[in-house]
């Protein structure tokens, strides 16, 4: 018989619910957004890092008047040091195209560009493991090629992981307001929920409905309610993700340099959090307002 | 089971809508509590269901001092009793059966445990094919027997009920009774307002009348 289903909910689907909906949907929105920016900014940070941190750039500056054949000298000079180090598993230097290369997508093609008096670069590894003195082998490099500038990305590393950093911090600070917000919308929904309601609520109580089953009523109301919408926005961010991602594999790049603004198939999962926190905080505040409205006006 | 002493009731500065009410309802007692509209029958049974306190005066229920007894408490004592209101209060979006079952929700029981007795209760009360009706579907004699139905299913320890047979004609209404006289049998005790004279005379139960705010006794239980 139908009467033995599940008994309907106690709160009603309210028929101007749909605002709050769509405020829950677009604040997922921008929360999955959000997260998915610090998930790309950490694992960017953390390639540059590990494509920096074992190696050395070594710059023989020219010297003022074109002797090439000094550069090239010290240049060898280098090269010996380096190979001699211990710990130093490889170093080469790079040809002129190679150097030219790097500054193409700063200074263009350009054949003057060619003749300016540009630094000889040695790119160096360091094995995997080894530790290398690094003041020392500056100091060495210096004396065998007194032009030489020992680069081993610290001050990059540190800019980069300061720029992610700051990038992680923001989303998070993000994630906090758009938490904030999304509660405030909510606790102003469920007062406004409690005073469409209060006949009701004004009947369970005097039959002898505890606060609790009250709150537990309008709390599962708001947090089915939070999820299905905070799910559809975080799903709209998953999309949008990934049609970054397309644009990418199109060839089109939105910003040169800058790490393609999409996420891995396996961070994805991340989003569904958006909705699952969404759920809880609009539980939690649900309950919190019910109880606090039935405490003054019962 | 219920007891006022001297309990005097007003609405803000207004006068006075009961004076010096003294009575006493024994556990297991039916009463009839009759009166004129306006006689202040609806505001004597808010205060036994502890929806406003009275202005002066003692109240106890179920042995409990109502003038000391924590809110927190409340809840517990209004489960013990059944109300009828005069206007019904059923919830428009729960079905009829949903409605019915409503105390025993409230009470902490699961569906598959109810669902015979709030069944067999309906068809008793004969709405046994308007169980998956909404109130507002239903006849203004339907809602008045699914509002009995609801205040009568968890068997409480007490039931009262403003004027239940307002809506419904005469045989349903002797059903009705019946049900209240059933539910007495079993230990409730019931304390009916109503103007219903057939109701009154065919029950032979005490009557308690209210002239002007003041309780009279007309009647002791036959």
């Amino acid at each position: 018989m139908a009467s033995r289903e599940s008994p309907s909910a106690i709160l009603p689907r309210d028929k101007g619910a749909a605002p709050l909906d769509v405020v829950i949907a677009v604040m997922a929105f921008l929360a999955a957004l959000a997260l998915g920016a610090s998930l790309i900014a950490e694992r960017t940070a953390l390639g540059w890092r590990a494509g920096l941190s074992d190696r050395l750039t070594i710059q023989i500056l020219p010297p003022a008047k074109g002797a090439t054949e000094s550069l090239e000298q010290e240049v060898d000079a280098a090269l010996l040091v380096l190979r001699a180090t211990p710990g130093i598993a490889h170093a080469a230097p790079l040809t002129q195209e190679q150097t030219l290369a790097l500054v193409q997508p700063w200074l263009g093609a350009d054949a003057l560009v060619a003749e300016l008096p540009l630094p000889r670069l040695i790119d160096a590894k360091i094995a995997p493991g080894a530790e290398v003195d690094l003041p020392t082998l500056g100091a060495q490099l210096k004396q065998a090629a007194p032009d030489s500038l020992l680069d081993d990305h610290a001050r990059w590393i540190s800019r980069l992981k300061g720029l992610a950093d700051a990038i992680t911090w923001s989303a998070y600070g993000i994630l906090l307001l758009i938490a904030i917000a999304t509660a405030a919308a909510v606790s102003f929904a469920t007062r406004a929920g409690l005073e469409a309601h209060h006949e009701m609520v004004e009947l369970l109580h005097q039959m002898g409905a505890q606060s609790n089953f009250i709150a537990r009523a309008f709390e599962r109301h708001y947090f089915r309610s939070a999820l299905g919408a905070s799910a559809l926005g975080a799903a709209l961010a998953g999309v949008f993700f990934l049609l970054a991602g397309g644009l990418e594999f199109a060839g089109i790049e939105a910003v040169p340099f800058l790490p393609p603004i999409t996420l891995k198939v396996t961070e994805l999962p991340w989003l569904l959090a958006v909705p699952a926190v969404s759920g809880l905080i609009a539980l939690g505040t649900a309950r919190l307002s019910v109880l606090a409205v039935l405490r003054e006006i019962y | 089971m219920v007891r006022f002493e001297n309990v005097g009731m007003r609405y803000g500065a207004g006068p006075e809508v009961l004076r010096d009410v003294t009575f006493t309802l024994e556990a297991g007692s039916f009463t009839f509590l009759t009166g004129l509209s306006g006689a202040g029958k609806t505001t004597l049974l808010k205060l036994i269901n502890m929806t406003q306190p009275p202005s002066r005066g003692l109240v106890t229920l179920f042995g409990r001092d109502l003038s000391v007894t924590k809110r927190a408490e409340f809840p517990a004592l209004r489960r013990r009793i059944g109300v009828v209101f005069q206007d019904f209060r059923l919830l428009d979006h729960l079905s009829a059966f949903d409605n019915v079952a409503l105390p025993l929700r409230l009470a902490g029981n699961r569906p598959a445990d109810y669902a015979q007795d709030v069944e067999e209760l309906m068809s008793w009360v004969g709405l046994g094919d308007r169980m998956k009706a909404r109130p507002p579907t239903l006849s203004g004699g339907e809602q008045q027997r699914v509002a009995i139905a609801r205040a009568v299913v968890a068997r409480p320890d007490l039931l009262i009920a403003d004027e239940p047979t307002g809506n419904v004609d005469a045989e349903i209404g002797q059903r009705l009774i019946r049900l209240f006289v059933e539910l007495n049998r079993l230990g409730t005790t019931v304390l009916i307002a109503t103007h219903d004279r057939a109701l009154i005379e065919g029950a032979r139960a005490r009557e308690m009348r209210l002239v002007d705010g003041r309780l009279i006794e007309m009647r002791s239980a036959a």
